[in-house]
């Protein structure tokens, strides 16, 4: 009861020196009461609560008003500095003091920004490996020719029919379609790769090479992804990087490579 | 006997004494000197190829008395420039040896130290012109004697590169060949052509300006001008001023040593007529018709095997990048790029050529590339050295975006075209660069060309 009573007085005091006193001195008192949350800035009637709360939460930690004022009176100097410390450290919400608060929203935002950017970045999608192959429909045929010098023209190369023959060319095939294939820029059009025929010179290999394409593009596929420029040196760079393997069967002459 | 033994160390004492009283070094002052102030004191030192090393002090009255003065051979002259702390130039001997071991020559070095060490480079300033007047009287009694001043040659660092062009002008441009090595820009800048260096001063006037922004002179002054990186910060030189005092003069002294390796012939730096040297790094200066057969000029001392043209074209601003230290010169290749990707790329290339255990490395980093699709991208890719038959290339693509995912570019064709060789371009087809990472691949020679 004498707290209580105590409080009261204090608040009946500090109502009249606020009245009796310049701006000053009312505008020092003002944030001790709206730190404590209600949001209450001016003296009403209902003070008288807001200080018993006040007396409660913060206990002994926390100076009465008048003791407050007395203190700011004796160090105006000083106000500035100490009212911010004091705001900081003035507890907000249960253990949380203002200056927490602050870093864990500024932690808060960071996490925000590092998430969003991960998120950014998984779940970003390269436009150009997307594409609708069920669009794709206009052919596009190119022909030529290579050599295998270190292969002996036996009749077996005579017909395609003989195992010989359709050996080798199933290897061929799959050794272009391979390289088409995983080709980045050409992959998605290369259809199917051919061996036709098998002429004499050492042995001279003919292939047919087929791609589809989207009618809408096909100009502009033509001249470039498409080009026989592309798909010509596409092969003829793959058979220079073949080098190491000059002296195997397989073994394709790069110089010897037409296409048409 | 007896007595020989205690003579003949005498004799050597004094054989060796007399020689050094003969050897004549250049004035060595130091910061005292320059704070008191100095006043004008020109020494005349004579090298010749019989004497490279030590110099011989030549009289001014009667300079081609001394029998070490040949009137037969060409005489070129070294001009240094403002001396802040007094001492003497760290190049001196480098440049007196190179010029030496080049061709047989008077090489006379003017130390006029008395006079460029000075804190008040005003006071340097005014001395340009007394000097110049000393040394045109000198001139004159050359001529005199027999010596041709077509045969002349001054080359001029800083300060010394107006003192040439003053001698030059009061001669009537009767002097053969001025080289000035970035000419000084205070107190110069904005003058009439009668109060600096210009074309007029000699029959051929070539000119390198390393350092345009700060201590050399910005506008062209010769008959051709040759701005090294743009003639603003040198490679390898202190961007901030907490490096000490070579953050002042290095770009300025890098054209001293410019010139000294060009004269090494370590290894030719072609030089690019441009309007601006941003215009040069994007690779839109690389036609050297208007040269004919020699191509475009090859910076330095040689440059006199272009002096017909160049005379005929007037004056001619040109380019070119060096490396960060000796030696010095680039090799250029033209690379173009066409990608495949649907939205526009923006980024750097990254390129190494690499030829057995040889690796030349050029970064095209001066400012960001554009790849459209369908559309070649032209880029002047600037190797540190020169590397005789590529085997192999690296690329790598990087866009400096550390927030953004991380892109792809995808190449359709890149061809790399050697601009200063004549040799076949070599091409790659269908190359995915993953963002920051090099790949190395095998160039095929080029065939043919449709997009």
């Amino acid at each position: 009861m004498t707290s209580k009573t105590n409080a009261m007085d204090n608040i009946q005091l500090q109502n009249t020196n606020t009245n009796g006193n310049d701006g000053a001195a009312h505008v020092d008192i003002e944030p001790v009461a709206a730190g404590n949350g209600e949001g209450q800035g001016y003296p009403t009637e209902r003070d008288g609560l807001l200080a018993r709360q006040a007396n409660a939460g913060n206990g002994e930690t926390m100076p009465s008003p008048h003791e407050v004022e007395a203190q700011r009176r004796t160090n105006p100097e000083k106000c500035a500095m100490c009212r911010i410390k004091d705001q900081l450290n003035e507890k907000v919400f249960g253990v949380f003091r203002l200056w927490m608060i602050i870093v864990l929203i500024l932690i808060a935002i960071i996490v925000v920004i590092v998430v969003s950017m991960t998120l950014c970045t998984v779940l970003y999608e390269d436009v150009d490996e997307k594409f609708d192959s069920s669009l794709f429909d206009v052919p596009l045929y190119f022909n030529g020719s290579f050599r295998l010098p270190n292969q002996d023209f036996t009749e077996d190369f005579l017909s395609l029919s003989s195992n010989k023959s359709q050996e080798v060319a199933a290897e061929l095939q799959q050794k272009l379609a391979d390289l088409y294939r995983t080709s980045p820029a050409l992959g998605r059009y290369f259809s199917t790769a051919e061996i036709y025929d098998f002429r004499s010179g050492s042995v001279i290999a003919e292939y047919k090479l087929a791609f589809v394409m989207p009618a809408d593009e096909q100009d502009q596929l033509r001249n470039f992804t498409l080009s026989r420029e592309m798909v010509y040196n596409v092969l003829r760079q793959f058979l220079y990087d073949q080098e190491a393997e000059e002296s195997e069967l397989m073994y394709i002459d790069p110089g010897s490579l037409t296409m048409y | 006997m007896f007595l020989w033994q205690y003579l003949a160390p005498f004799l050597l004492i004094t054989i060796q004494i007399c020689r050094a009283q003969t050897c004549e070094d250049f004035t060595d002052l130091d910061l005292s000197h320059a704070f008191i102030g100095t006043s004008l004191r020109i020494k005349l030192l004579l090298y010749t190829r019989e004497n490279a090393t030590c110099g011989i002090l030549l009289s001014h009255t009667n300079p081609t008395a001394h029998p070490q003065f040949k009137l037969s051979r060409p005489t070129t002259f070294v001009i240094h420039g403002y001396r802040p702390t007094g001492s003497p130039p760290n190049w001196i001997h480098n440049i007196t040896d190179m010029l030496l071991s080049r061709d047989d020559m008077n090489v006379i070095v003017v130390d006029w130290n008395h006079g460029a060490a000075n804190v008040n480079y005003m006071k340097a300033v005014e001395n340009t012109h007394k000097a110049a007047d000393n040394l045109t009287a000198l001139m004159k009694k050359l001529q005199e004697h027999g010596v041709s001043l077509s045969s002349v040659h001054l080359i001029g660092v800083s300060l010394g590169a107006h003192i040439s062009g003053f001698i030059g002008a009061s001669l009537n441009s009767t002097i053969g060949r001025i080289t000035a090595l970035d000419p000084a820009g205070p107190l110069f800048t904005g003058k009439p052509p009668e109060d600096r260096l210009d074309p007029t001063d000699a029959q051929f006037v070539d000119v390198l300006h390393t350092d345009i922004d700060a201590l050399g002179f910005r506008e062209p002054l010769g008959h051709i001008d040759f701005y090294a990186n743009g003639g603003t910060d040198q490679p390898g030189c202190p961007k901030t001023i907490f490096s000490g005092g070579s953050y002042f003069k290095c770009d300025h002294q890098r054209s001293v040593f410019l010139y000294l390796d060009s004269e090494e012939q370590k290894c030719a730096s072609r030089a690019y007529p441009c309007t601006s040297y941003s215009d040069y790094m994007d690779g839109q200066c690389l036609n050297c018709d208007r040269f004919g057969t020699a191509g475009c000029p090859v910076f330095g001392y040689d440059i006199t095997k272009w002096k017909d043209v160049l005379l005929n074209l007037g004056q001619t601003k040109t380019y070119f990048s060096t490396n960060k230290k000796s030696p010095f010169c680039m090799t250029n290749y033209v690379v173009d790029i066409v990608t495949w990707n649907q939205e526009i790329r923006w980024g750097y290339i990254t390129i190494k050529l690499h030829s057995g255990s040889k690796e030349a490395v050029a970064t095209i980093d001066h400012k960001v590339s554009k790849f459209k699709k369908f559309t070649q991208t032209k880029l002047l890719a600037q190797f540190d050295k020169d590397v005789p038959s590529v085997k192999k290339i690296s690329l790598k693509f990087t866009t400096g975006n550390v927030l953004k995912p991380k892109y792809k570019l995808r190449v359709l064709r890149m061809r790399l075209t050697p601009i200063e060789r004549k040799e076949r371009p070599l091409c790659r087809y269908d190359i995915l660069l993953p963002e920051n990472e090099e790949v190395t691949f095998r160039p095929i020679p080029c065939e043919e060309y449709n997009f």
